[in-house]
């Protein structure tokens, strides 16, 4: 166990790290998240005794880092450091063994121990096809495999990263973080990582720290800590928080928002719109740009189009999941409509139990109507001809044009209205 | 670098550290048949001939110190390159020859050329201004208990400049055997006697020893000093230790040569071309070639033009110089 206690460490004046306790069990998978200069760099650097508090102390074990020789220190944590570019024409066997240098004479005599355990080390992880290449012709995420085979083979009990991760391809992201879920899993090995994608994060850890100005903001499972509130305060940004649909853990998602280098008080133009089934996804991220109210209905709850218009803070009007539309939920929907300057209705498909949504558009014969028909409405209906009489009516009439091309209508809404 | 590979680069400047070593006890301004020099090497209870006086008291201490010297440079030169992690550092870089020069200087322009007990002064005053010089580097580069590898080599070669500047206002103004002291900055290993291999002997072994005792902790640091220290090396100390023995090897080997350019920059850096970055045969294998690489050119300098003797500093900078341009275009990518 790793037990951090009141540290404080400032470079020059900058106070870095702030007063932070910390308790780490064994065997724990623990991501260290923040935004740039909240101080995970320099924690993991406290962690591996390469900067030494100015205040407090970190025990291992019990045993205060400060008393630990680095020979010490080395058989019990070891460390995949940021920066693993080297300059050296080592081989990569030559630089797994320098792994065991704690365990070493004087002179690195070899035994058959070190060779056994390095051996093990580039088994487990894939990096023993490679042992006689030289590191400087490895690519990021082999040259990242054989930095922790190398840590590996001090046979830690506390195996530290600072962004393993940072600069690796998506298919090496994901395998740099199986390897350590099995390293914990299988090895026992308590794993602290630093990391900048929250995402990796919430789907591998089981414990997340998230760091704010060199003090713990949150500490928690992934629920607790990935929260919107706490990454609007401490990231400063927008996000919507959703379910990884595999993991189950949450997801992150940035809300894009292009205002914020453009910034315009929201137009007085507001815009119904009619989706749902997770339609209007992309249409709902081009308005959301156009900077103006957004409103929608009817949508089950639930719905994907829903969250999203959700998240962006919309009005919506709304049902029970996987209710049907009645008459008299379409209420709220008329007063959202009656304020709005136009209806744009998405290419959603129509059933028994959205008709009413489209239906209740016949009511209105001055209002500006958009229908977006990139899919044929027959291919999208599903009441038995139903949609496609009203649609077809509704094509007929002045206030209704019809567009193909979501780009296309948004264009003509902008001329339009002069947005 | 397969172990079969280095063990036949070895067995091989062997033989070519032996055959240099004949050939420059045979060749000077008299040539020696290959015979008589045999002869009067291991010939003790035979009279004294003409050769073997030569041999004996001219050309065997000077070959002999002309090892020492390219060995201790070239030692020296892949210590710091090592621990500053750059190719482009020589043992002199920190302020080493400047030191030396300057006393030197001041030694022989202040006439102070007397002899104390049976030292000569003026490798006592190279040796005590290397030595202080590094220690006045060594204390501006400090930041608490550390010495940050860039703050080093900055105020070394500050340091260097200030030493070079006052060196050369003693030399416009200073009226006294100029030749001397060109001769001597430009290093010389004319007139070598068995005394100068009594000075330089002792700290040559105090020097070496502890660089052979962290040569696996120099491989280490060669990985950055955070990851050393994270795969148990004390760094700091490792690095005070190693910069205390190569300046002494190097002050010692400075106070009887002079300041021999190129062997501590070229050498090293030649040595990891052939046998790889791992210091614990790197460094014994630039000994040897630095220690050939000297005795060949300190050869070359007595024997070029008879009876005039050419500074051995001018033959390793021309036969280094072009040496390393031709490394620095043929390895333009890649590591070091």
């Amino acid at each position: 166990m790793l037990e951090i206690k009141d540290l404080s460490f400032a470079y020059k004046d900058d106070k870095i790290i702030n007063d932070l306790n910390l308790y780490i069990e064994l065997n724990e998978f623990i991501a260290i998240i923040g935004p740039n200069g909240s101080g995970k760099s320099t924690l993991i650097k406290n962690l591996s005794n390469i900067i030494k508090p100015d205040k407090g102390s970190i025990y291992l074990n019990y045993k205060n880092l400060n008393d630990l020789s680095a020979q010490d220190l080395a058989k019990k944590l070891s460390v995949v450091p940021q920066d693993t570019k080297i300059d050296f024409d080592f081989t990569v066997y030559d630089l797994i063994m320098m792994g065991r240098n704690a365990y070493q004479n004087r002179w690195g005599k070899i035994t058959e121990k070190d060779r056994e355990i390095v051996t093990e080390v580039m088994n487990l992880t894939d990096t023993l096809q490679f042992k006689d290449r030289s590191l400087m012709n490895l690519s990021g995420g082999e040259r990242q495999r054989v930095i922790i085979a190398r840590a590996l083979a001090q046979e830690p009990e506390v195996l530290l990263l600072d962004e393993p991760t940072s600069s690796l391809d998506i298919n090496y992201q994901g395998e740099i973080f199986d390897l350590l879920s099995y390293l914990n899993n299988k090895k026992n090995i308590t794993i602290i990582i630093v990391s900048h994608d929250l995402n990796l994060a919430s789907q591998y850890c089981n414990k997340l720290v998230l760091l704010n100005e060199g003090q713990i903001y949150s500490i928690g499972n992934a629920e607790e800590v990935l929260t919107k509130e706490n990454i609007k305060e401490v990231y400063d940004a927008e996000v919507t928080i959703k379910e990884n649909m595999i993991s189950g853990r949450p997801y992150v998602v940035l809300i894009p928002n292009k205002h914020k280098f453009n910034k315009k008080d929201k137009a007085d133009f507001n815009l119904h719109l009619i989706c749902g089934g997770g339609s209007a996804q992309n249409i709902i991220n081009k308005l959301y740009n156009l900077n103006i109210n957004i409103t929608s209905g009817v949508l089950n709850q639930g719905d994907s189009d829903w969250q999203l218009l959700k998240s962006y803070g919309c009005e919506v009007s709304e049902i029970e999941p996987f209710a049907y539309i009645k008459e008299e939920d379409l209420d709220y929907n008329k007063k959202l409509i009656r304020n709005a300057n136009v209806i744009l209705v998405a290419d959603l498909p129509f059933g028994h139990g959205n008709i009413a949504n489209l239906k209740q558009l016949l009511e209105y014969k001055n209002k500006k109507i958009y229908l977006y028909a990139k899919r044929n409405i027959e291919d999208r209906d599903y009441t038995n001809g139903k949609a496609k009489s009203i649609w077809s009516e509704l094509i007929t009439r002045d206030n209704v044009s019809s567009f193909t091309q979501i780009d296309n209508l948004i264009e003509d809404i902008k001329r339009n209205f002069n947005l | 670098m397969g172990n079969k590979k280095s063990y036949f680069i070895f067995l091989f400047s062997f033989i070519a550290l032996f055959i240099t070593f004949l050939l420059s006890l045979m060749i000077g301004s008299t040539p020696i048949p290959i015979r008589s020099t045999i002869d009067s090497l291991f010939s003790f209870d035979g009279e004294l001939t003409r050769f073997s006086v030569i041999i004996r008291q001219i050309r065997l201490p000077r070959v002999i110190l002309s090892f020492l010297v390219g060995s201790a440079l070239a030692i020296a030169g892949a210590v710091f390159q090592g621990i500053i992690r750059n190719p482009m550092v020589d043992p002199y870089i920190v302020g080493i020859s400047a030191g030396a020069g300057t006393a030197a200087t001041i030694a022989i322009i202040f006439n102070m050329t007397w002899t104390l007990l049976y030292f000569n002064t003026i490798p006592l005053f190279a040796f005590v201004g290397a030595i202080i010089t590094v220690i006045i580097v060594y204390n501006i580069s400090k930041v608490g208990n550390k010495i940050p590898v860039m703050n080093f080599l900055l105020a070394g070669v500050a340091t260097g400049f200030i030493l070079d500047a006052i060196r050369s206002f003693l030399m416009v103004t200073g009226t006294n055997d100029m030749q001397q002291v060109v001769f001597w900055l430009m290093g010389s290993l004319a007139g070598t006697s068995w005394q100068d291999i009594r000075i330089v002997l002792p700290y040559y072994f105090i020097g070496v020893i502890p660089i052979l005792f962290y040569i696996k902790d120099l491989n280490i640091i060669l990985l950055g000093e955070d990851n050393a220290q994270t795969l148990g090396v004390e760094v700091e100390k490792v690095k005070k230790v190693l910069i205390t023995s190569a300046t002494l090897i190097t002050a010692a080997v400075v106070s009887v040569s002079g300041s021999i350019g190129f062997i501590g920059l070229v050498m090293p850096h030649m040595a990891r071309m052939l046998i790889g970055p791992d210091h614990r045969k790197l460094i014994p294998f630039a000994a040897i070639l630095g220690g050939i690489f000297l005795m060949l050119s300190d050869m070359l300098a007595r024997s070029l033009m008879p009876p005039l003797e050419i500074p051995v500093g001018i033959i390793t900078a021309i036969a280094g110089g072009p040496y390393f341009i031709y490394l620095l275009r043929k390895n333009k990518s890649g590591g070091w």
